[in-house]
């Protein structure tokens, strides 16, 4: 299956080189209005996770797994991770991000950062 | 500015409140305010309302000027505040300021969710769009998702134990127990949520790794405070309480953009601010209502106040520091997690509940003995709008 290109877009101030993600229309370090565009890039490193049962109306399963990551260009996002009940995911560990439906709403998939863990 | 005092105070009692419209409970709570400042045929100048969500939960919206009528309030102005969870400690802000400056006199300030109207299902879903749309809602993400993972990089960074968070759950659920407002009024036991085999059944994860008995319920409820200027308040019966002080401050609204995620910046300012407008420090604070909508904020909330050093909150829940009699008494009235959460009326709820302990009316298994000062946290978001105030008893 051809990997789908991550979509998302972080903001890198040009006055201070914050990153910012999502879109602030000032620096949150130095009010700056201008900024790069900048694709997240490489593998992602594991910040913080949870598995979650107690789901909001719109997901039709059991459990969802949701974490922050990294990217190797300092990018950090939210995003589903795709790894079930008896995987044992640690803090630090390297994952692969991908592009693929999050959720399934009004008849239509949207799409979102998924992480697959790598070790 | 002229100092504002809490002359009343009124609650009605939370839950699952299926007889009791919205409109119902928010006129109880504060026709109890009214009559308990002794104003019960009378009006105010203004009132404030904070709620957060009638808009999504009951398809109900200008609630504001729905209650002023219900209550033969008219013409008095009214607003209704919505801040997230925040919402009451937002409007109990509105009204401290609108007093203060002098424009008016008398005020009423209620909170009130009614949130059991819609399924579990449902009302996660509604609390979760307070994340961010894009970047965070859409992956299903919420609220004890995010202090999932908030607890998560708590522990590691400062050592804090299921063992702790299970203290603080014990705690409060007991408080609810001598509570006649709360909505848990079942006490639970170190053994059946934690210990015991059937703890595992008892006491399901629900965001690991939070469990069940970490989480507050969602409730239904409702109360009130009616403020006025303290030079006034000896023309009325109870002794007022003086609002010393408030803060409030915001932080990211997405948790990745936090520096150190497990920083609470919003609580540290907005407490700070309150005990510097107040001249208290912590050390001073005799009683505190913290938001404990998961456990692991009571134990965090405590030491960004600075009641407890980083990494010393949840030894101090677990060697009973926190607890009637201890070094610092917080949630005597079970706080979120067995009072209960109905969004928009926590924030005032906080506010009533120090009120009783600094008026010394509440019976001697919850009340802190000779009280003078007492503290809330109101925590928007996962803590990206803040309020905090400081109370304090004047005497006759």
């Amino acid at each position: 299956m051809i990997k789908k290109e991550i979509e998302i877009v972080a903001y890198k101030c040009k006055k201070c080189g914050k990153l910012h993600y999502p879109f602030h229309d000032r620096c949150l370090n130095c009010r700056g209005r201008e900024f790069d565009q900048i694709k997240p890039e490489g593998k992602a490193k594991l910040l913080t996770f949870t598995r979650i049962y107690n789901l909001p109306w719109g997901f039709n399963q059991r459990y969802l797994t949701i974490g922050i990551a990294q990217f190797e260009n300092g990018v950090k996002a939210m995003g589903q991770i795709r790894a079930d009940e008896s995987y044992d995911l640690k803090l630090g560990m390297t994952l692969d991000p991908a592009w693929e439906p999050v959720r399934h709403q009004y008849g239509e998939n949207v799409y979102g950062l998924a992480f697959y863990p790598i070790g | 500015m002229r100092d504002v005092a809490v002359i009343g105070v009124g609650m009605i009692q939370f839950g699952r409140r299926d007889e009791d419209s919205l409109m119902d409970m928010l006129a109880y709570a504060s026709l109890h305010a009214l009559d308990d400042a002794g104003l019960g045929d009378q009006s105010v100048d203004a009132i404030y309302v904070a709620n957060m969500a009638a808009g999504m939960f009951q398809h109900q919206v200008s609630i504001a000027s729905s209650l002023a009528d219900r209550l033969s309030l008219l013409p008095a102005p009214a607003d209704t505040i919505e801040n997230g969870p925040a919402s009451g400690g937002s409007a109990v802000k509105n009204g401290l300021l609108a007093v203060a400056s002098g424009y008016y006199d008398t005020v009423l300030v209620v909170g009130g969710e009614k949130m059991r109207e819609v399924t579990g299902w449902r009302a996660t879903d509604v609390v979760a769009t307070m994340t961010h749309p894009t970047t965070e809602y859409v992956y299903g993400v919420t609220l004890p998702g995010m202090a999932g993972m908030f607890t998560r990089l708590y522990m590691e960074k400062y050592g804090v134990t299921r063992e702790m968070l299970v203290a603080v759950a014990i705690k409060n659920q007991g408080m609810g127990g001598l509570n006649p407002f709360a909505h848990v009024e079942m006490a639970i036991t170190k053994e059946g949520i934690y210990e015991d085999h059937a703890s595992i059944v008892n006491n399901p994860v629900v965001a690991d790794p939070l469990h069940l008995y970490d989480a507050c319920p969602v409730s239904d409820g409702a109360a009130a405070l009616i403020l006025c200027p303290l030079e006034m308040a000896k023309k009325f019966k109870q002794t007022p309480i003086l609002i010393a002080g408030f803060g409030q401050a915001t932080d990211t609204q997405t948790l990745q953009e936090r520096d150190d995620p497990t920083d609470l910046k919003a609580v540290t300012i907005a407490s700070h601010k309150a005990l510097e407008m107040a001249k208290l420090k912590p050390s001073d604070i005799h009683v505190a209502e913290l938001h404990d909508a998961f456990t692991i904020l009571e134990i965090a909330e405590s030491e960004h106040i600075g009641f407890f050093k980083k990494g010393e909150g949840g030894k101090a829940a677990l060697a009973g520091k926190t607890r009637l009699g201890g070094q610092i008494p917080i949630n005597l009235s079970g706080g979120l997690k067995a009072r209960g959460h109905p969004v928009g009326a926590t924030g005032v709820a906080q506010v009533v509940d120090i009120v009783h302990q600094l008026r010394h009316d509440l019976p001697k298994e919850r009340q802190v003995k000779n009280a003078q000062t007492g503290l809330t946290v109101n925590f928007g978001g996962f803590g990206n709008n803040v309020l905090s105030f400081v109370l304090r008893r004047i005497e006759a």
